[in-house]
């Protein structure tokens, strides 16, 4: 930072470590973050669209992911510059908020910045940008109202759900096989989905990986899936008409609280005392016997004394399962969770069609399916595939996919894809900018051609000459008026994006153009940037 | 010359800086101006952001206080601007960045003066004559609103709000915060206000505009265990148990040792320990609550408990939330549920547990006896909702602050002008030195429209003197123009446009920008211990351009 210097030519120090820091004022602070921002969405802009690429990233521990979803690049790369940051958290916050289009935000972030940039040339107050942006925000939010159209998601077998989850799965690895993958995320979604409230807790659908077969393997179970397999391996592999009795204590004598001692003076007590330890085996595993539970889950562990006896009196069993999955068990087979031996009545017990220990492969591993529970309230996606990456890669698409397809049954309009979103925005804000008077108009004009860069990069990405498609496009969508026509990347032989079906959510879309607008107005707002020196 | 013979008197230690006389007040006048000038450009509606990086951590923010704060500045004198910057921020939470400006500009006034050889001390007691005046002026200026009507004063207190965020990053969407925060206000007990009851609670996600106000209590899903998801998660006028106790299979007493002589006896310890969490969870059950809130945990077994018998818990709630949800419902935290009766129990009007972004939260809605609120933030950036949060703080303080004094101006810097109409009016009709002096206030109070002016571009030369000139003509007519950054003209009567700011805020910058002032003035003397050795090891290249020892002037 610079010194200041009083009248008789002595320096100050007024701030610590004053030498260390740097400070940028001005224009010139406006440029670095600008320029900083742009580099970041520039890396995503070649991941945008049906035929965008992947990044390759590893991590400082040499775990290689590759990966097209735009967030979990961002939050890979590991960014150091505070500016570009914002974006970062501005790809994560569309991923928590709506799951999908985390790259299109950070790419319309980045053609918004790359405007202001030569609006900032021209010399307009950066204040008068992002004013200017925000009207043609709202014009732009508006405009899309007026063109999505609500959709049905019952008929015909839920095929427009399918259709916008194909749409989210078009540009990752998995494409290939969207439609089957489409099929499972509706299904899944529809299994927990509380229609009524319009609500989806997500938590409820498990995605489950396992490396191996192919992605066509990927399956959904109507119920659960866990990690786990039989405690003793002479165990049945195959519970039909399971009652399942779920246990959160141990397999094991009961243990109090309370810090204790045992003192045994003679070696009659020893051998009572180890007497009574049989008996509580014997009483445990009698008393879940007796409430006619034919499989046993555990939360905790148990010694090989009570395996041994589970194996004698044929009552198959699981140790160590996990918190979350004895939850999730719980609620798909209307089981209660039974905290100790004594209050287990077959009330409690859950009901499941199936549980059977399935392996996979040539591979020594094994999991537990437990199918066609008594209530279908939780769902497990298993996903299959050649690598581990594209298991990886595969579940953060099918992630993407649930989380299009909650949007959906939360509010049932969409918007076509294909950039046709964008352009037909960009063609009412441009439209609007003439109305306006002041300075603004320059910004509002400059909002219109940042919207019209998302076709241009689905264009590029594509292959196809940018200019000449959009041009086409938009004049098309004037001449037409209408709004579908947007970039054919598929090369199907239509730009109309109802014909392609391609489908995305309004509210995705919103949602994109709001959070990419509210940072830049940030980003511009910063005229001062007082930092450490090294970085 | 007797020094010759004197030996070397070493007063201080080693490295002592000290300096002292005229050139030492000069000297801390410009450092206080250097840090003045950092927050200088986030005064005003065009006041624009800084971004400071500590570590890893990054802030942007238009709010003075944070600002200075995050600065770290060690200069002595220049951490006077910092402190009354805060204590402003505490008193009003809103105008920290005028009284810096404010005291920076005065000490600029000063300068000539103390340079010219005015006695310090005759300066100080100029500005507080002016001082005292001003305020007499401002209380006679403000215009009162306690007799207006409920709604017309709902209107003023928008208003108010909304001048405090229009600097803010929320200002595009003030319409929207201001109402908000005069309705989150609004909730609060009248007598008391305490600020403490609004909660704020940010998520990240949502635009902007997705915000909202709980009219009760709303916080973040708590830890849970197993068996959580298969409560209900919807209740409509339920019964609220609030507890500050732990429902866990424990030990009841730490270090206890208990000796078990039989083996028989061992089984007995166990279900008497079964026992007691089992008779709490009993008499809950038994009192007929349906939500159960406790500040400590609650653990898996009581969870599944519950569970099964449809009542809704949650541990480890927050101590400010468990209180909010205690003021809401009406309902008292127990300690424990011995002689637990339904009397203890709050209600209210929706309970329900809804998905906010990526985070699942508890709402108590629609509260009897609600005195509280809880603001719900939602946005882009973690930055930008810090941001946020820190000026809904401000609008919130503004608020309450005019709720209770019920007198505001009109903003924009037509107060100031109008003050310093009347104090240059004054300065003619003293004689000695303390005509320059208050004239030196009077000009100084003109910052503020200066350097809102400058901050949107406009020409602040222009401004002032149009300024000036609607001012002088005195009367109601041109009192409140101020600076206008939308018209054409610049200028606009601020009390029309509807830029109103509380009076208490005005007064307390007043009285703090003086006083840090004075106080700057009147040392005329810095001793400044050397760092101890260990610190400078650690720091080698701290404090470049610091001047050789024993270069004094």
């Amino acid at each position: 930072m610079s010194l200041a210097f009083d009248d008789y030519g002595r320096p100050y120090i007024i701030l610590r470590d004053q030498g260390q820091k740097k400070r940028m004022k001005g224009l010139e602070a406006y440029k670095s973050n600008i320029l900083a921002a742009k580099a970041v969405a520039n890396t995503l802009s070649s991941s945008l669209g049906p035929k965008g690429m992947d990044k390759m990233l590893v991590s400082p521990d040499g775990d290689v992911s590759v990966t097209n979803d735009g967030a979990t690049i961002v939050e890979k790369m590991e960014i150091q510059h505070p500016t570009a940051k914002l974006l970062v958290e501005l790809s994560q916050s569309q991923d928590a908020e709506i799951g999908d289009g985390t790259t299109g935000v950070v790419v319309l972030a980045g053609k918004l910045l790359e405007q202001a940039l030569t609006l900032l040339d021209k010399g307009i107050h950066p204040l008068k940008i992002s004013d200017g942006f925000d009207r043609a925000c709202d014009v732009a939010i508006k405009h899309l109202e007026t063109i999505s159209e609500e959709i049905d998601i019952q008929a015909n077998e839920h095929e427009a759900l399918i259709q916008a989850a194909c749409t989210a799965l078009g540009s990752k690895v998995v494409s290939k096989r969207k439609r089957e993958l489409g099929k499972i995320a509706v299904t899944a979604v529809l299994d927990v989905a509380d229609l009524a409230r319009r609500d989806v807790n997500l938590d409820l659908i498990k995605i489950q990986t396992k490396t191996g077969g192919s992605v066509e393997d990927t399956r959904l179970i109507s119920g659960i899936l866990i990690d786990k397999d039989m405690s003793h391996p002479q165990m049945p592999k195959e519970v039909n008409d399971a009652k399942i009795c779920l246990l959160t204590c141990p397999f094991e004598p009961p243990k109090p609280k309370t810090k204790h001692n045992i003192n045994i003076s003679s070696a009659e007590d020893y051998k009572k005392l180890y007497q009574q330890e049989q008996q509580y085996f014997i009483d445990m595993v009698n008393l879940v016997k007796a409430s006619g539970a034919n499989i046993a889950l555990c939360q905790w562990g148990f010694d090989d004394e009570a395996n041994h006896l589970l194996l004698q009196n044929e009552l198959p069993a699981v140790r160590w399962v996990s918190g979350t999955d004895v939850e999730l068990i719980a609620m798909a087979t209307g089981a209660r969770i039974i905290p100790r031996f004594q209050e287990i009545t077959p009330e409690k017990l859950g009901k499941a069609g199936c549980v059977k220990e399935v392996q996979f492969g040539t591979s020594n591993e094994r999991m537990l399916v437990i199918e066609n529970c008594q209530c279908t309230k939780a769902v497990t996606i298993l996903i299959r595939g050649g690598s581990q990456m594209i298991v990886d890669e595969a579940k953060r698409s099918i992630h993407d996919a649930i989380c299009v397809i909650r949007n959906l049954i939360k509010d049932n309009r969409i918007v076509y894809g294909g950039g046709s979103a964008e352009l037909a925005c960009a063609i009412q804000v441009l439209q609007y900018a003439d109305e306006v008077s002041s300075v603004e108009q320059y910004a509002i004009r400059s909002f219109a051609d940042a919207l019209e860069g998302i076709p241009c990069c689905l264009a590029d990405n594509c292959g196809l000459n940018p200019i000449t498609s959009v041009a086409q496009a938009k004049s098309r969508q004037l001449k037409e008026n209408n709004p579908r026509i947007g970039i054919d990347c598929m090369e199907l032989g239509t730009t109309d994006m109802k014909e392609q079906r391609i489908y995305e959510t309004l509210s995705s879309k919103k949602q994109q153009i709001q959070l990419a607008t509210q940072v830049v107005k940030m980003i511009l707002k910063i005229d001062d940037v007082i930092a450490p020196d090294d970085y | 010359m007797s020094q010759f013979l004197q030996p070397t008197i070493l007063l201080l230690r080693e490295g002592t800086d000290t300096s002292q006389g005229r050139a030492q007040i000069v000297s801390n006048i410009n450092a206080v101006q250097a840090v003045a000038d950092v927050v200088k450009s986030t005064l005003g509606p065009r006041g624009m952001d800084k971004m400071i990086q500590t570590g890893p951590k990054v802030t942007i923010s238009n709010d003075g206080a944070t600002i200075l704060n995050l600065l770290e500045v060690v200069h002595p004198a220049a951490r006077v601007l910092v402190d009354i910057a805060k204590s402003q921020d505490d008193e009003v939470g809103d105008g920290t960045t005028s009284t810096t400006l404010l005291a920076a500009e005065l000490l600029k006034e000063a300068k000539p003066f103390i340079e010219e050889g005015i006695h310090p001390q005759i300066v100080i007691q100029g500005y507080r004559k002016a001082l005292e005046l001003a305020l007499e002026k401002l209380e006679g200026f403000s215009i009162n609103i306690s007799k207006d009507s409920k709604e017309s004063k709902r209107d003023t207190l928008i208003k108010c709000a909304q001048t405090a965020l229009n600097s803010k990053l929320l200002a595009n969407t003030k319409q929207f915060f201001s109402e908000l925060v005069v309705s989150a206000v609004e909730k609060l007990d009248p007598n008391i206000l305490d600020r403490d009851l609004i909660g704020i609670k940010n998520v990240t996600g949502g635009n902007i505009t997705d915000s909202f106000l709980v009219d009760g209590v709303a916080f973040k899903k708590t830890f849970s265990y197993a068996g959580f998801e298969q409560q209900p998660k919807r209740f409509e006028n339920p019964k609220i148990c609030l507890l500050n106790l732990e429902l866990e299979l424990k030990s009841e007493k730490e270090n206890a040792e208990i000796r078990i002589e039989k083996p028989e006896e061992y089984q007995s310890i166990v279900d008497a320990e079964w026992a007691l969490i089992y008779e709490k969870l009993e008499i809950i059950v038994k009192a007929g609550a349906q939500i159960v809130l406790s500040k400590l945990p609650i653990g898996d077994l009581a969870t599944q408990y519950f569970a099964d018998r449809n009542i809704f818990c949650a541990g480890r709630v927050a101590q400010e939330d468990l209180l909010r949800v205690q003021k809401a419902t009406g309902g008292q935290v127990q300690t424990t549920v011995n002689g637990l009766n339904p009397e203890t129990f709050g209600t209210c009007g929706l309970f329900e547990e809804v998905q906010v972004g990526a985070e699942r939260y508890n709402l108590f809605k629609n509260c009897p006896q609600s005195r509280t609120a809880t603001i719900v933030l939602r946005g882009g950036a973690e930055q930008f909702i810090q941001e946020a949060e820190r000026s809904l703080n401000d609008a919130i303080m503004i608020v309450r602050r005019c709720f209770k004094a019920n007198k505001i101006v009109a903003g924009g810097g037509a107060i100031e002008l109008e003050i310093s109409r009347f104090l240059r009016h004054y300065a003619r009709s003293v004689t000695g030195k303390t005509q320059y002096i208050v004239n030196s206030f009077a000009k100084a109070l003109e910052v503020i429209p200066r350097t809102i002016a400058e901050n949107a571009g406009l020409n602040s030369i222009e401004i002032m003197n149009k300024l000036r000139q609607k001012h002088a003509q005195g009367g109601e007519e041109g009192r409140w123009y101020g600076v206008d950054i939308n018209g054409a003209s610049g200028v606009c009567d601020t009390h029309q446009s509807f830029v109103w700011e509380p009076t208490l805020v005005k007064r307390n910058a007043l009285c703090s920008a003086t006083e840090a002032a004075c106080a700057i003035l009147s040392i005329d003397e810095t001793v400044k211990n050397p760092k101890s050795d260990q610190d400078t090891k650690m720091k080698p290249k701290g404090q470049p351009g610091r001047p050789p020892m024993g270069m004094r002037r």
